[in-house]
């Protein structure tokens, strides 16, 4: 019995596997699969998604989306979701000061960007603590 | 009849333009596969989110989401998404055409340069304008869709409507117009997204029926709509850059062969005119051979 894994952007397929379990951040906090999930439609948060299969761990970094189980297969569709090799640290730790800086310098700003602003450092944050999470 | 170095210099202009001409659509054939390809890569995505939406559909009651209620029209909002750059043949001009035809009060947000300077130039309520790049990023169009919602949402428009060049094939691309919100249905949703990604709705299954939702279904779906509403206008502004690339290699094919064709009937004018070059000359050689005689 294996789940099959499914995570896709809207700019590309970014996981497809078959493993063992799979641990989601959702906004209800983190819920584990394994097989024989009941069906379920949740809301995810930004966060990191641990996957077992067999005896490797992975994880990914994902945001803003939607989680589906149905009959052993997982469906993520987020708006963000990077690997975890593919992180680059050195790019993200610019990204996060950057936004911070933007953030701090235009704490009165349009509240639209404001609010991209503050997705744009709680993701490079979840994806600097996926990346910093081997040593 | 022309001097043969003032032909001689035509004759040059015009390869080179045929050499321009011939790079471009080269490039412009390279990128448009690149587009292509990313827009089906946004497929397994549509497909996705038609899945979720199609579950949902009949759990929740349609009209409580102000993206489903529909209210008078007073201003319609519209995005348009044009190109940064000219020399695509009738694509823009076309899009325009479109613009014209709306006589009603509207206002406007803007994808590209060429559709800020018309409207700038015709007058229109210009709200915003945005440019994205050319290998198209989520969050730079997420921007753009997530202001026309807030506009939406905050009474100032009171539809969202998108003009873009829908892409067919390598050929024709239709200048269209799709109205986003109000959206109709949640079903007809379902059935666009299907559409895009090229898949057959699945059939109900006993399974989906009894799916738990979390939080509950209503927020799921009040939290889904807004994704929807920014992947569609990402899929569209795709297509436009496709439908941008495909239309401007085929001005340039055409470019290119006109430049061809007109190399041709200068080399024949310039032939003649040497030809008669010569013979004149013959002929004066001869009559002063004659005379001294």
């Amino acid at each position: 019995m294996a789940l099959t894994l499914e995570i896709v952007t809207p700019e590309a397929r970014v996981y497809s596997d078959t493993i063992d379990s799979v641990v989601i951040p959702t906004v209800e906090g983190e819920v584990g699969i394994l097989p024989g999930h009941i069906p379920l439609l949740t809301q995810i948060a930004d966060g990191e998604l641990r996957v077992t299969k067999g005896n490797e761990v992975h994880f990914l970094a994902v945001g803003g989306g939607f989680a589906e189980v149905e009959s052993d297969h997982v469906r993520v569709l987020a708006e963000r979701a990077i690997t975890e090799d593919k992180i680059d640290e050195g790019v993200v730790e610019a990204a996060l000061k950057r936004a911070e800086d933007q953030l701090r310098s235009a704490a009165s700003a349009d509240p639209a960007e404001f609010e991209y602003l503050q997705e744009m450092v709680r993701f490079a944050g979840v994806q600097l603590s996926v990346k910093r999470r081997r040593r | 009849m022309a001097s043969t170095r003032d032909i001689r210099r035509r004759i040059k202009s015009v390869k080179n333009t045929r050499q321009i001409t011939k790079a471009m659509e080269l490039v412009a054939a390279s990128k448009m596969k690149k587009a292509q390809s990313v827009a089906l890569a946004g497929r397994p995505y549509a497909e996705l989110m038609a899945r979720m939406l199609a579950a949902l559909a009949d759990r929740v009651e349609e009209s409580q989401h102000a993206f489903l209620t529909k209210r008078a029209v007073h201003t319609r909002g519209i995005i348009l998404v044009t190109s940064d750059k000219g020399l695509c043949g009738p694509l823009n001009a076309n899009l325009f055409k479109l613009v014209l035809d709306i006589k009603t009060p509207a206002k406007f947000a803007v994808i590209g340069r060429k559709g800020s300077q018309f409207l700038a130039r015709t007058k229109r309520d210009l709200l915003a304008d945005f440019t994205v790049s050319d290998r198209v990023a989520f969050n730079e169009v997420k921007v753009v869709a997530e202001f026309m919602v807030k506009q939406y949402i905050d009474g100032i428009v009171d539809t969202v409507e998108v003009i873009w060049p829908k892409f067919k094939n390598t050929l024709i691309q239709v200048p269209s117009i799709m109205p986003l919100l109000p959206l109709s249905s949640v079903k007809d949703a379902v059935t666009g997204l299907h559409t895009d990604s090229g898949t057959v709705p699945m059939p109900k299954s006993a399974v989906e029926s009894q799916m738990l939702f979390e939080p509950d279904a209503s927020t799921v779906l009040e939290s889904l709509l807004p994704l929807y509403v920014n992947r569609q206008v990402f899929h569209q502004v795709l297509e436009s850059k496709a439908s941008e690339h495909s239309a401007r290699m085929v001005a340039m094919k055409t470019a290119k062969d006109n430049a061809t064709k007109l190399l041709g009937d200068l080399t024949l004018e310039y032939n003649k005119a040497r030809q008669a070059g010569i013979t004149q000359e013959i002929l004066e050689i001869a009559a002063a051979q004659f005379s001294a005689a």
